[in-house]
């Protein structure tokens, strides 16, 4: 039986010859690196962006609440205190908590009606990270691995997958599942920087460089008729090390202009997706940048005034800077999170848990702007047009990108699919 | 120092054949490795494919101690092993490892990874698991005291572990169970008939997992089963079927009547929640019905289904081969036939009737031929498949094994007697152990499609936590110790045998020499760089 092997090395059914041959190869291409910073040359810059679509992911951990954002229901029991707001898209409204996404919908189409059933966190979160239900014995990967292992160009010199937390709630690390090692996310949370990617300052530049060419002449020689894709891989994720520490830079909000960096604002949030966009332009395939803590039990109506005026600003910079710099047709802006909050407000003013009628966003690549997809009824109870689950969202999120949903990984003798069994794309919401 | 290819090949050979009649509890267990080997090498002429030829000294040390110790060798335990001029050696190489503390942890380790998966890291769990390997506790023993902790180790928590993990989570202990003690995965059959498989219908599913129904977690840690309680379940079609207990054989069992009336019943399900959710609640009554007692009991009925012996078999011959007689493990079914069918019917005969003996089973895998292949190809035609075991397999190192192994490779070997010194070992042992747990718990476990990723080469390459535990130039690390020899050429024998377990090649000779050479004034650092190229070799990081 035959076994796909994922690690982007090269060639994946290394050959001896095979593989030493492509090694050279990405060894120059390696030690070219270290000098390289990838936004100090345009052009390179433009060819990544024409070859590579990429996806920035803002994840809303803890759970948004539709009604304080993309399908807002005033003047409803269940509607909550504010407003609703007309945007440029006629006949579109949306909460007055967002007034600068209501100018900027000609980029994105609102869905309006998740129904994903799972409505506590654990459950939820792996939901909407797979696009599938658990099963038992199978660590299915998260779509940022997925992304990456479709759009992640085998000799990359930069990050597959990078993900990046709120400091201090909804951690959670993403995972590659049984795909390769090589697409687990690269990870940040205290630091805006990525472990290890720095040299320690106790081995100079020059002893850093000759040390992995004396480790490659031992690899070498150890590969030489050794038939091991596991080898070749192994080599591979070795050879990426000095283009990921050349990367380091892409992490430096501090490159950005003073202009920029207000225009996103002073947030942690704000920063991150600066260096979203600073990555997808240099070409890395996913990026999620996770903002907490959204589960508003208590005081909602408090927590997404605050909240959403993060994200509206944040959101419509990330949107205005892509665009402005021609890459928004080749980046999905996705605004997601494990489920939406009830209709029914609690005694603190809260609103809880819920997964049966909720909403999400897509802007950018592949998508139809100003789309309005799906209805939930008056008290935004239920699903009443156009239901999805989270296997359709994924669907539709791969058509965005020109990735055949249908397409199967083989786990063993099994295939699956990467957008789950009976998943189908929305067209009306695809350019 | 080495002799000639041809004398080693002729010298492993005799010592097998001298070795055939020595040993009284040998006897059977040799006969049986070379029965396996004619079954291998059978199928291999038969297919018209040549097998590589036997690894040599060094490399059979590095591969057997790996295996059998979880680590590689101590510069002692191996220029020792390569000197010695017995010609059965290599068997006792093999017992002396069996009888090592090493063994007991390490197989500690693997069993471990197998059950617990890192579900959790549980150290009670891991002290009783040690227990079990140190007193080489029998595999059917393990198995009902891991399944039925209550009834054979009342108030023992230490084994309920595996289920106490998973007891909220029908599914995932009913396919856990069945995939990790019967090498049968079953998950697809819990919607519909599995599409591949007719072995497999979703009946089939359910009553395996009827068997876990009643299974409940106390607050303190342990598990219990509760009186009744029926699964029912909605075929395809849309019926409503209530499962069955029937084991994966098609054996079922009927639950006898009970007469406990409406009020008994409600005291009892009242202990039982308070033993769900108090952490003082007396132990829950148990039931006089267990299913999953009726499980264990079924598994380990002889038979021709017997997927309790088989799965073992498989999986011990996997670990130890690099893949496995039925191939994906968890894939044990009719249309998934052994590639040598015969080998592992009486590999798994041999494990039952010998008391499910994990130490036998491991020793008659690694005295076979087909243990000790070279992995390398060198012949012009296209690698023979894996599963005509005609070469070794590359193995990547288990987290603890690359964990050990690169406290193993870092330290002052003059420090390391290894199994020379066993009453000093044992407590050196102990304490990598506890030092391996947090990097053993950050790298990945291997598996089908096991790949390193970025993250571990940046790891190795740019983390403090790294520079520090291995690359230290004190005394008593490997760094120091090349720091003190004068001789270029020692220093790179010294380097090369302490990590990769064998000589430098001329030309690595020659290419180490000039990188020291060019740093003269900086003697320290390129002994760390030397050290740290072959620590984040392929050669370090994979069994070979």
């Amino acid at each position: 039986m035959k076994q796909t092997h994922f690690c982007g090395s090269p060639d994946h059914r290394i050959s001896r010859r095979g593989f030493l041959g492509a090694a050279t190869g990405a060894t120059a291409l390696a030690a070219d690196m270290t000098v390289l910073d990838v936004l100090s040359r345009p052009a390179l810059a433009e060819d990544l962006k024409r070859q590579q679509k990429s996806v920035i992911l803002l994840w809303l951990a803890g759970g948004a609440s539709q009604f304080e954002t993309w399908d807002p229901k005033p003047g409803w029991p269940t509607g909550g205190p504010f407003a609703k707001i007309p945007t440029n898209v006629p006949g579109t409204h949306i909460s007055e908590l967002l007034p600068e996404m209501s100018r900027r919908l000609h980029y994105t189409a609102i869905i309006r009606s998740l129904n994903t059933k799972i409505a506590d966190h654990g459950g939820g979160y792996r939901l909407m990270d797979t696009g599938r239900r658990d099963e038992p014995g199978v660590e299915f990967p998260h779509l940022g691995a997925i992304i990456a292992q479709e759009l992640a160009q085998p000799d990359s010199r930069i990050p597959d997958y990078v993900e990046m937390y709120t400091s201090t709630e909804g951690r959670r690390k993403g995972s590659a599942g049984f795909l390769s090692g090589r697409f687990n996310p690269m990870f940040l949370t205290e630091s805006m920087i990525p472990e290890n990617i720095r040299r320690l300052e106790s081995i100079s530049q020059i002893d850093h460089h000759d040390r992995a060419a004396l480790r490659r002449l031992l690899a070498n020689r150890f590969s030489r008729d050794l038939p091991s894709s596991a080898v070749g891989c192994h080599n591979a994720a070795y050879q990426r090390v000095r283009g990921l520490m050349a990367s380091a830079s892409l992490f430096d909000v501090e490159r950005e202009p003073a202009a920029m960096r207000q225009h996103y604002g002073p947030t942690q949030f704000g920063e991150q997706c600066m260096i979203a966009r600073r990555l997808v332009e240099a070409g890395v395939p996913f990026v999620k940048v996770a903002r907490a803590w959204w589960d508003s039990h208590g005081q909602n109506f408090e927590t997404h005034r605050e909240l959403c005026a993060d994200l509206d600003q944040v959101m419509s910079a990330l949107l205005d800077d892509l665009e402005q710099r021609g890459m928004l047709e080749n980046t999905l802006v996705i605004s997601l999170a494990e489920f939406g909050r009830t209709p029914k407000i609690n005694g603190s003013l809260g609103r809880d848990h819920f997964a049966s009628a909720w909403s999400c966003t897509l802007s950018g690549c592949g998508i139809q702007g100003g789309a309005l997809y799906g209805k939930t009824d008056e008290d935004g109870m239920t699903v009443v047009d156009g239901e999805m689950g989270a296997g359709d969202l994924f669907a539709t999120i791969f058509t965005a990108l020109d990735i055949d949903y249908e397409k199967e990984y083989m786990l063993g003798s099994r295939p699956i699919p990467i957008a789950d069994f009976g998943a189908a794309p929305r067209e009306a919401i695809l350019a | 120092m080495q002799r000639p290819t041809v004398f080693r090949i002729i010298g492993s050979l005799v010592a097998f054949l001298l070795a055939l009649p020595a040993l009284g509890r040998g006897d059977s267990q040799e006969n049986l490795s070379s029965a396996i080997d004619r079954l291998i090498e059978a199928r291999q002429q038969a297919e018209a494919v040549s097998h590589t030829g036997p690894i040599d000294d060094y490399a059979f040390a590095r591969r057997v101690t790996l295996d059998l110790a979880g680590r590689i060798p101590t510069l002692q335990e191996l220029t020792g092993f390569v000197a010695d001029t017995s010609v059965d050696k290599r068997r006792q190489l093999v017992d002396r490892l069996l009888a090592s503390p090493d063994f007991a942890y390490h197989l500690r380790d693997s069993l471990d990874i197998l059950l617990l998966a890192r579900k959790k890291t549980d150290e009670p769990w891991r002290k009783y698991l040690l227990e079990a390997a140190r007193e080489n506790r029998s595999w059917d023993r393990i198995f009902r005291e891991v399944m039925l902790p209550e009834r054979e180790l009342p108030g023992d928590k230490r084994p309920a572990a595996f289920l106490h993990a998973r007891a909220r989570d029908l599914d995932a202990m009913t396919n856990d169970a069945s995939v990790l003690w019967f090498g049968v995965n079953i998950a697809c059959a819990k919607c519909h008939d599995h599409p591949l498989v007719p072995d497999w219908e979703q009946s089939h599913y359910f009553a395996l997992a009827s068997f876990f129904q009643r299974t409940f977690p106390t607050r303190t840690g342990l598990v219990s089963e509760k009186f009744d309680g029926k699964l029912k379940f909605t075929t395809t079609e849309g019926e409503e079927h209530q499962a069955e207990f029937m084991f994966l054989s098609g054996t079922s069992v009927s639950e006898p009547e009970t007469a406990l009336d409406k009020d008994v019943l409600k005291e009892i399900g009242q202990k039982i929640r308070d033993a769900e959710r108090k952490e003082d609640a007396p132990p829950p009554p148990q039931p006089e019905f267990s299913p999953r007692a009726e499980l264990v009991r079924l598994a380990l009925e002889p038979g021709e289904h017997d997927f309790f012996s088989h799965n073992m078999a498989n999986r011990v011959w996997a670990r130890l081969i690099g893949h496995g007689l039925v191939h994906p493990l968890d894939q044990m079914h009719s249309e998934n036939p052994p590639s040598h069918p015969e080998l592992l019917e009486t590999l798994a005969q041999d494990f039952a009737q010998n008391g499910y003996d994990l130490k036998r089973l491991i020793r008659t895998i690694v005295l076979t031929r087909t243990y000790f292949r070279s992995s390398r190809w060198t012949d012009a035609s296209e690698p023979a498949d894996p599963e005509l075991f005609a070469r070794g397999m590359v193995r990547p190192l288990y987290p603890r094994q690359l964990a050990m192994s690169l406290r193993v490779a870092t330290r002052n070997p003059n420090g390391m007697p290894g199994l020379s010194a066993p009453d000093q070992w044992m407590s050196a042992r102990e304490k990598f152990e506890q030092d391996s747990t947090a990097l053993a718990a950050r790298l990945p476990i291997p598996s089908g499609l096991f790949q390193v990723g970025t993250e571990e080469a940046l790891f190795f390459s740019n983390s403090q936590e790294f520079h520090e535990d291995f690359l230290d130039s004190g005394n008593e690390h490997l760094v120091g110790h090349l720091a003190e020899l004068a001789d270029p050429e020692q220093i790179v024998e010294t380097a090369f045998l302490t990590v990769l377990s064998r000589p430098p090649s001329d030309t690595e000779k020659g290419a180490v020499a000039l990188h020291l050479a060019q740093r003269a004034d900086q003697r320290e650092d390129a002994l760390r760089q030397l050290v740290w190229a072959l620590l984040a070799s392929p050669e370090f990081r994979f069994n070979h």
